[in-house]
């Protein structure tokens, strides 16, 4: 046993007396107390966000879900649109994210050049480190000019015919599309790099296996890697959609801050978190600041649930694959 | 040429259809990767072309100036600074001792559930975080110092300390699963007691892992605006090191300037936007390296 | 590589202390304020002279009126900027806070219209109309009757609000409720209404980034604002039938038409009667929020009177059309200034 990095067996202590076993029951006390604490933390999360948000539930109750009308100078504050801005915002971001994230974790396992793959692997995941922030940023300068004037009306030529795709011809730079593009690229990412991972996992006689029988490479992936680790792309995708109910600043900075919602994603809209980050210090009235943290606590329930969903199915996923 | 294809080549119809969908298939795969690329490389070239231009010693030295042209950034870079720093006085800690207890005397159901609690933790948007820890600290009265009735660094801190605990935690307990048993089970052997053998022992192998993890959240936190809106948001343009006040912070100020028509305001958000990529990326490869080298260490202590 | 490390942080950390050094100021009080963005340029153009007279270091943030009341109200802060003046219930909540009106500017109404006159005409009703979604296009008929012989382009109105809670809405949305009774039974008055219509935006800032960035679009915003970025504002109607833009007489005409001080302060002084040829009709006083009961009670006063007698002086103030505070206000002001102690 080539003793590298330890310190010399000498310098230890081979006595085992009292103070070893306080020793050990004070790391015990002290490690419990750590891991407790990080446990406290959330349950003190939710209880502080419920009580926050109390005075409104006090008042509105559960119809708060389905009223849409935020109006402060009234006191009327309803969530509806800001879940559906929510929804249609999140679930967007993932139905491009998704199956570009799954395109990409291929090209990284199967497709690129071994010397490649490590760099390209890196540079994508790069592209998570980019804070919430910057993405905005570019985001309000660099993609939401670029959207305006030319991809939103471009697929209003396309898709317009389809309501949620209706373009009023006009150049508007807040939307509910870039804010969908925007979240897109943040989740990329992720999802990709935990597919990647999934697809590198085949064991690689299944592979060469179908291969072998004549199959083309996307036949293979097609008929083997993706079904044998179909749990964990779900996972994946569901890991995404997680991250992209809680994004709230770059959401905020391009999205428009305006509901009601239109039927046209090319119209400014908002989210939960996006109308927290911008409401939350100046709201005017008591009952404003409860409604914002109601909202806070719908958006904790919501990612919560989302990611209780993920864990679930990464679960199954592992128990099938270690059955096989 | 691959297996399927030289059969393929004699075939028509079918077969060369298959062929094609290959193709194509292969064709999306290598387009998605190339997007991917594509925009992080217009992102990296943006915030690089709009911000240069200001960055100079002013920039870095001085403060803001509310109205007009000029100024600089210092007290953000000292302010952030602070920021993570009792973030990390705080997270990593606890993360660790969470870890140790995760790892070496929990059973193992008790350590899935502190697992999954962390993961729940990890999912809470940030601005939740920010909105609990204005509800805990800025609003309320209690006689603590720093604490209570107006935002501060403490308050700031502490919630990217939330964030950063289940990274730190996550991280130390895959490193700590790395070392290898009989490293303990020799410890244990020569008599040596439990705290003895974590303290001298399987910390000091692990802490390339820990370092990583480390770094990799204050990467993270770093960046972190949401949970700073409504507890270290309200500052003024002087530099600021007690933790106690309200000091300002890059990303608050990347993301007050981002809004303004003014031109000098924008490049100065660009040019921070460029120092906050260049410090992440650089802990991130950081973070990376030293992750290999603790990962080679402890494969040559096999 | 430990070594390296060691060196390279050592390295950074002296040179942040290098640089704290170099912008940290430790002679005098430093007093803190937020609110209102309406404010800050003037507040800026205070700060320096504040510094060299007293040694105060006043850090201001620019967060919104709201943002400012609230903060003021938790006492995170030592005084509060707000254009609107407070409600019965943040009065209340402030517990023992007074407002002080310490300067005198005007909203305007800008807008980016390739093709529109320079000063576009619109009056309140129309104005009103446009902020409600019912007027969606330059080359609306109403537009365009104001403005004869201008060619208006085939463009959508966009109209562009403060998405924060802001007391330059609060002075528009008191302005609207005055010309039209559709919007003050629709919308009403406050710092945070529900805009019909339109994109938002945070600060005076954001919305006038949004406008300069999107033709088409109309917001209101401060006057200081829109001269700094060149933006285009509107000659409003005022009762007397003018076509009027901000101008320092304007504003002062304005605020000649109210001539009565109420107790608490709280000024009006949108849409005056039609005795008054001269005044713009969105003109507003801004407030400074400050609890009367204040550890920094002296400094404080000394500041706020610095601001209410030396901070009105054409130096600080005609550049970006903030009007000297009249004589009847001034002197309300310095009466209720006198009631902050200890």
């Amino acid at each position: 046993m080539a003793a590298t990095s330890l310190s010399s067996p000498a310098g230890l202590r081979r006595t085992r007396g009292a103070g070893d076993r306080a020793g050990d029951a004070a790391l015990f006390g002290l490690t419990a107390l750590a891991a407790a604490l990080a446990l406290l933390v959330v349950a003190a999360i939710v209880w502080r966000v419920a009580a926050g948000a109390w005075p409104a539930i006090r008042v509105f109750q559960l119809g708060f879900l389905w009223h849409g009308e935020w109006n402060p100078v009234l006191n009327k504050f309803g969530a509806r649109d800001l879940i559906v801005g929510t929804v249609v915002t999140s679930f967007g971001a993932v139905l491009i994210a998704g199956p570009l994230s799954i395109a990409i974790g291929l090209f990284l396992s199967e497709l690129a050049p071994p010397s490649v793959r490590g760099i390209i692997g890196t540079l994508i995941e790069m592209l998570a480190a980019v804070p919430s922030v910057v993405v905005g940023l570019w985001g309000i300068y660099v993609l939401a000019p670029f959207d305006a004037q030319h991809l939103q009306p471009l697929l209003g030529r396309l898709l317009g015919w389809i309501p949620i795709f209706a373009h009023g011809g006009d150049h508007v730079e807040s939307t509910v599309f870039s804010a969908i593009v925007v979240v897109a690229i943040m989740i990329v990412p992720i999802t990709s790099s935990i597919c990647r991972e999934l697809f590198i996992g085949v064991p690689a006689e299944l592979e060469e296996g179908a291969l072998g029988l004549g199959a083309t490479r996307w036949e293979m992936v097609k008929t083997v890697v993706v079904p044998s680790v179909r749990g964990g792309i779900v996972a994946a995708v569901i890991l995404g959609l997680g991250r992209a109910l809680g994004e709230a600043i770059a959401v905020t900075q391009v999205i428009g801050n305006f509901i009601p919602l239109k039927l046209t994603i090319f119209a400014p809209g908002d989210t939960l978190a996006s109308r927290i980050a911008n409401q939350y210090q100046g709201a005017p009235s008591n009952l404003a600041v409860a409604s914002l943290i109601y909202l806070a606590l719908i958006l904790l329930a919501i990612t919560f649930v989302t990611n209780l969903l993920a864990q679930r199915v990464v679960k199954r996923f592992e128990r099938r694959s270690a059955g096989a | 040429m691959q297996p399927g294809e030289a059969l393929l080549l004699k075939a028509t119809g079918r077969g060369r259809r298959r062929l094609v969908t290959n193709r194509v298939a292969e064709l999306v795969a290598v387009l998605a990767a190339g997007s991917a690329i594509a925009v992080l490389g217009i992102l990296v070239w943006s915030v690089f072309s709009r911000g240069v231009g200001a960055l100079s010693w002013d920039f870095f030295t001085k403060g803001p100036v509310l109205f007009g042209p000029g100024g600089g950034v210092a007290p953000a870079l000292v302010g952030s600074l602070l920021l993570v720093a009792v973030g990390a006085a705080l997270a990593v800690p606890t993360g660790v001792l969470t870890a140790i207890f995760v790892s070496e005397f929990a059973s193992r159901r008790a350590g899935d559930q502190v697992r999954l609690w962390l993961d729940v933790l990890n999912g809470f948007p940030s601005i939740v975080i920010g909105v609990f820890v204005f509800a805990l600290c800025v609003q309320t009265r209690l006689p603590i110092v720093g604490w209570g009735r107006h935002e501060s660094a403490f308050a700031g801190g502490f919630s990217l300390a939330i964030i950063m605990l289940p990274l730190v935690a996550r991280a130390t307990m895959e490193v700590l699963a790395m070392v290898p048993n009989h490293l303990r089970e020799g410890s244990y052997a020569l008599g040596v007691s439990k705290w003895q053998t974590v303290l001298r022992v399987v910390l000091p192998t692990s802490f390339g892992g820990i370092l990583t993890g480390t770094t990799l959240a204050i990467a993270r936190a770093a960046g972190e605006t949401a949970p700073l809106l409504f507890t270290c948001a309200l500052a003024g343009q002087v530099t600021d090191w007690n933790p106690t006040h309200s000091v300002n912070s890059i990303p608050i100020l990347i993301f007050q300037y981002s809004e303004a028509p003014d031109a000098h305001l924008h490049e100065q958000a660009w040019a921070m936007a460029f120092v906050l990529i260049a410090f992440i990326l650089v802990s991130s490869l950081t973070a990376r390296f030293l992750f290999e080298r603790s990962r080679r260490r402890l494969g040559a202590a096999r | 590589m430990t070594k390296t490390l060691k060196i390279t942080l050592a390295a950074v950390v002296a040179a942040l202390v290098a640089v704290s050094a170099a912008t940290a100021r430790n002679n005098g009080a430093t007093i803190t304020a937020a609110g209102s963005t309406f404010v800050a340029p003037l507040v800026s153009s205070w700060t320096p002279a504040l510094d060299s007279a007293f040694g105060y270091t006043l850090q201001y943030s620019p967060v919104g009126s709201g943002a400012g009341i609230a903060a003021v109200t938790n006492r995170q802060v030592d005084l509060g900027a707000s254009d609107a003046p407070l409600t019965p219930d943040q009065a209340a909540a402030c517990k023992g806070c007074v407002q002080i009106p310490w300067a005198l500017s005007a909203t305007t109404v800008a807008y980016n219209v390739p093709g529109a006159p320079v000063h576009l005409r619109l009056s309140g009703p129309v104005i009103a109309k446009i902020f409600l979604g019912r007027i969606t296009n330059w080359n609306a008929p109403a537009i365009a009757a104001l403005n004869a012989g201008a060619k208006m382009p085939n463009l959508k109105i966009t109209p562009v609000y403060r998405s924060d809670g802001s007391g330059t809405t609060y002075n528009f949305t008191d302005y609207l409720s005055g010309v039209s009774s559709d919007w003050k039974t629709k919308v009403g008055n406050s710092t945070s209404v529900n805009f019909p219509a339109g994109i938002g935006a945070k600060g005076s800032s954001g919305v006038t980034g949004v406008v300069t960035r999107t033709p088409g679009a109309v917001t209101y915003v401060d006057v200081a604002y829109a001269l700094q970025n060149h933006i285009r504002f509107a000659a409003v109607r005022n009762n007397a039938g003018k076509y009027l833009y901000p101008s320092l007489r304007r504003i002062q005409a304005a605020a000649a038409a109210f001539p009565k001080v109420p107790a608490n302060n709280e000024m009006h002084i949108v849409n005056p009667s039609r005795a008054n040829p001269l005044a713009y009709p969105i003109s507003t006083y801004t407030y400074v929020i400050v609890p009367q009961q204040t550890s920094h009670a002296p400094e404080l006063r000394k500041l706020i009177f610095w601001a209410l007698t030396q901070g009105q002086k054409p130096q600080y103030t005609a550049r970006l059309l903030f009007a000297p505070l009249p004589k009847n206000v001034l002197a309300a002001s310095e009466k209720t200034l006198k009631t902050i102690h200890q």
